[in-house]
């Protein structure tokens, strides 16, 4: 028998945490690349987060287990935490004692579909969550605009990425 | 934190999920509600395929979100996988009535015995149901509740359950055996 279908892909998964998460920044887009491609750049944390994420000079991967890191992030802004972390294809999240971080992608036709979250972990943002909104929204359209460009940028040279 | 918790159950029924990260969760680790999301899933994606049908992922996706913002009011732990049944029955009804695919029948109006349709696809006669049918369904034949139960979760008397509940039952079980014939 066929039975209905009623997975829901990582992007959704990102989707409901972002939800969940009082004033967080979401954000979803369409990259000109395949999956294959787009994870093999931002599977690599160390090279893809600074230029791409806003804010991260650095990142330094210091345990691994199975799906399991800790890195440390270094920010242009001064920020310097230890984040806990869990990676697998299409998948990442990352926090530290004050920020949530969260980056899905799953294929999607030629192309592949990006879900990308932020967030502060500070007491009182359900109220100053609704206060964040334009910011958010502001962010956002920066944080789409690098990973277009860069995957756009990819797809044109017809190399590995810069 | 780096210990890999991640819970993958064999099958979708409810998986023990540890006290200390139900906890977390609520004060908003994003590591703990990723577990719990892990673990509550296949148990939400399973209640709600077979209410919501095409839209079984909106359903989940609904659920999950109602789940874990409204984490924080579960104060037994151990009530978890019975408070989240509750949400997804609900959800799972409601997505399916918003949906301009829904346009549910008459339990009348389903197939006689003989009736070739019988042969059809379980999901076909399903999807003759109403939400609410369905959810009876599935709230007595997967989750094992008494007509009275499913009657306090969906809001109707346990009479209304009963009799709605046989013909669904009986033209569920006559196409999954014309089906598993098939095979």
């Amino acid at each position: 028998m066929t039975w209905p279908i009623g997975e829901i892909d990582d992007v959704r998964r990102l989707r409901v945490l972002a939800a969940a998460i009082p004033g967080a920044m979401y954000v979803e887009t369409d990259l000109p690349a395949p999956f294959d491609e787009v994870w093999q750049v931002l599977g690599d944390l160390e090279q893809a987060l600074p230029g791409l994420v806003p804010d991260v000079r650095s990142v330094h991967v210091t345990q691994h287990h199975g799906e399991r890191f800790r890195a440390m992030v270094r920010g242009r802004s001064g920020l310097r935490a230890p984040f806990d972390g869990i990676l697998r294809p299409g998948w990442c999240l990352m926090q530290s004692r004050f920020v949530s971080f969260g980056i899905a992608v799953v294929p999607a036709g030629d192309g592949t579909r990006l879900g990308y979250m932020a967030g502060f972990r500070l007491p009182g943002m359900r109220i100053l969550g609704p206060l964040l909104v334009p910011a958010n929204r502001l962010l956002g359209r920066v944080v789409v605009r690098r990973f277009v460009t860069r995957f756009a940028r990819h797809v044109d040279t017809g190399g590995p990425p810069m | 934190m780096l210990d890999d918790q991640r819970a993958e159950p064999a099958a979708a029924g409810p998986v023990r999920v540890p006290d200390a990260t139900i906890r977390s969760a609520q004060r908003g680790d994003l590591i703990a509600l990723h577990d719990l999301l892990e673990a509550i899933t296949p148990y939400v994606r399973r209640l709600c395929w077979p209410i919501a049908l095409q839209d079984a992922p909106d359903a989940t996706q609904e659920t999950l979100i109602v789940v874990l913002r409204k984490l924080g009011t579960l104060r037994e732990p151990a009530a978890l996988f019975g408070w989240v049944r509750v949400i997804a029955v609900r959800e799972a009804v409601r997505v399916a009535r918003q949906s301009s695919r829904t346009t549910p029948a008459e339990l009348i109006e389903l197939p006689a015995p003989d009736d070739p349709a019988l042969t059809a696809d379980i999901s076909d006669v399903l999807d003759r149901l109403s939400p609410e049918h369905r959810a009876v369904l599935t709230l007595r034949d997967l989750e094992g509740l008494d007509e009275q139960a499913a009657g306090e979760m969906l809001g109707v008397p346990a009479g209304t359950v009963r009799s709605r509940l046989f013909r669904a039952r009986e033209s569920f079980r006559r196409a999954w055996r014309t089906e598993g014939g098939d095979r």
